[in-house]
């Protein structure tokens, strides 16, 4: 779905923001584009999405050159959640909607008010503008946009931002659902939960270098320091041991009555991002 | 391409009444109608000064009958002491004297001109009025054109700006760079909404002004030169908020592009002050399109229209340009 070949971006002859990316993502692939703020995520989210131009390197998106690439019948094709939700605040959510999905063929595009009840959008408040809502809301229209004409590429960005625990939860199944209905998703955040539960792959980014790239999974293998951390009872007492993981293969290396738990000590995926980065999350 | 610029026009409609640029619109045009048709014509009638004469032994036969004659020199005294931009006439040795309070020369020469002018009835010299216009159409030709200019490089110019200052609070601008449309046609719809606005408005200040049947023949010049100026305003109030970052930095330009473009152009068209550079001025040429097509005088030479649409395509580029480096911007 999408190729990307020594991608390099300037901004003016003395700000490079991308200094030659590698990557491809597969059709139907959730793909997460992680990295600090500044490392040239969204330098290469709008060099993809045909917003930035005057790149160099070989970009192609849906097996064409993205340079002929970035067509009328290109953007009919994608569907973009913008870090903020962009909206008409004078207009309502209806109105929005259908004011943005005029401009795809009508066959493309799905029933408003289906795609909002999905999103668990308050009725109420289907005919009021946009002014009068909440963050949540605002980002449950703008997913709506962007879902609205049956994408088959979807750029989101920071999807889950401003959401309530169950608003989050809830566009994680949607996000789902839609890679399950063969759409490729490249998800750029700061949210390493969501990148843990949704990401097929994910690519840590850092002043415009592709640091690590691989599945969450096999990344926290990795740089796993092969310990595990047993909690048990011995003689009426709770205590508590790290073990090597080899040692474990010979049983339990010491005396216990009741082993209460066992947790790997795998690092995260936040655990991973500051290691590549080198940079906490804010 | 016609649906997507119907949805664009439809929206910028909707938040142009949204944002009451109509009722500013309008509000204008009541304005601009109540002071023309009640305010400055009236003015205009006004004499030019008064004159007084003193003249005991009636050697002046022929008066015209805008002089005020008085009694004595100590009334003469008074009534300029009073009036002192007054013309006094002192007849009482039987050659008519100028007495006046001294401004500059040129003034001083004009006011005795003019005083001594009215010793005599009728015309002394022959004068041949061109054109077929009254002096009170004349004058409101004159107004409506200059009120005209001033609406569209002020409101008009900014009207645009406090439409696309929302969008780009809003972001929305930048909703629109992977919207599968021509983004010229962003551009297109918005000069299409301002450009109605003032075609109409011209339409109805002229009708209003200048009177429907003496309108009627000069309209087409007359939304032509609109036409002109309104698609200028509007790119440069375009560019101009693409380019600057809040609606305060647009302030600080306006104030400089609409005294720079109409202070100069008035001064040179409407006084006896020449700039030698105003021929360079490209606003002086179109003001001068708009008060020639109100008197019935329209621009024929083709040269202003070529330069027109040059310039025009120019602007659109440029704020094409602008408006892509806006949909790329960080949010």
């Amino acid at each position: 779905m999408i190729e990307v070949k020594d991608l390099i971006f300037s901004y003016g002859k003395d700000k490079q923001a991308l200094h030659g990316l590698n990557f491809t993502v597969g059709d139907g692939e959730i793909f997460g584009f992680l990295g600090p703020n500044g490392s040239g995520k969204s330098t290469t989210q709008k060099i993809l999405t045909g917003i930035l131009k005057g790149h160099s390197g070989y970009v192609s998106l849906f097996g064409q050159n993205i340079s002929t690439a970035h067509t009328q019948d290109f953007f009919q094709k994608i569907g973009v959640l913008f870090e903020f939700p962009y909206l008409y605040e004078n207009l309502s959510a209806i109105d929005n909607l259908k004011y943005f999905s005029s401009f795809y063929p009508a066959n493309q595009c799905r029933d408003i008010g289906e795609i909002l009840e999905k999103l668990e959008f308050k009725t109420d408040f289907l005919k009021k503008p946009v002014s009068s809502y909440s963050k949540g809301m605002r980002q449950r229209v703008s997913m709506a946009r962007a879902l609205i004409s049956s994408p088959k590429l979807l750029f989101l960005d920071e999807p889950t931002s401003g959401l309530d625990p169950s608003g989050a939860v809830l566009f994680r199944k949607i996000i789902e659902e839609e890679r399950k209905k063969g759409t490729t998703v490249f998800l750029t955040t700061h949210n390493m939960l969501d990148a843990d539960l949704l990401c097929d792959r994910v690519a840590f980014i850092t002043k415009g270098n592709i640091v690590a790239l691989d599945t969450p999974k096999r990344l926290k293998e990795q740089n796993s320091n092969q310990r595990v951390r047993i909690a048990y009872l011995y003689q009426g007492k709770r205590e508590e041991k790290t073990v090597e993981i080899p040692e474990l293969e010979r049983g339990i290396p010491f005396r216990h009555d009741e082993i209460i738990s066992i947790h790997s000590e795998e690092p995260t995926l936040e655990d991973m991002f500051i290691q590549y980065t080198g940079r906490r999350l804010s | 391409m016609r649906k997507n610029f119907c949805s664009l026009f439809k929206k910028d409609c909707q938040i142009m009444l949204a944002g009451k640029f109509f009722f500013v619109a309008l509000g204008s045009l009541i304005l601009y109608t109540l002071f023309i048709n009640f305010g400055y014509i009236h003015y205009m009638n006004a004499e030019l000064y008064n004159v007084y004469l003193y003249d005991p032994q009636g050697t002046q036969q022929e008066v015209s009958d805008l002089i005020h004659p008085v009694a004595s020199l100590e009334e003469l005294d008074a009534a300029l002491s009073a009036d002192t931009n007054g013309v006094g006439i002192d007849a009482s040795s039987g050659t008519p004297a100028v007495v006046l309070y001294h401004g500059s020369e040129k003034t001083d020469n004009h006011s005795a001109d003019y005083g001594l002018s009215l010793l005599h009835q009728g015309n002394v010299h022959t004068t041949q009025i061109v054109g077929t216009n009254t002096p009170e159409l004349k004058q409101r030709k004159e107004m409506c054109s200059e009120l005209l200019f001033i609406e569209i490089i002020a409101v008009g110019f900014l009207g645009i700006a406090s439409v696309l200052f929302k969008e780009k609070q809003m972001g929305v601008i930048r909703v629109h760079g992977i919207l599968p449309f021509k983004k010229s046609l962003f551009i297109t719809s918005k000069l299409t909404v301002f450009l109605v606005s003032d075609l109409i408005f011209a339409a109805l200040m002229a009708l209003f002004n200048i009177g429907f049947h003496e309108a009627a023949g000069i309209l087409p010049d007359i939304l032509v030169q609109t036409g002109i100026l309104s698609l200028v305003m509007a790119l440069t109030g375009f560019g101009c908020t693409m380019l600057l970052n809040d609606f305060r930095q647009f302030s600080l330009a306006y104030v400089v592009i609409v005294i720079f473009a109409s202070a100069p152009i008035f001064l040179s068209a409407n006084t006896s002050v020449k700039m030698a550079w105003i021929d360079w001025h490209p606003f002086y040429h179109v003001y001068m399109g708009l008060k020639n097509a109100c008197f019935g005088m329209p621009v024929t030479n083709p040269v202003y229209y070529i330069c027109s649409a040059c310039g025009i395509v120019i602007l659109f580029l440029i704020v094409r340009a602008a408006f892509h480096r806006e949909m790329g911007k960080e949010g």
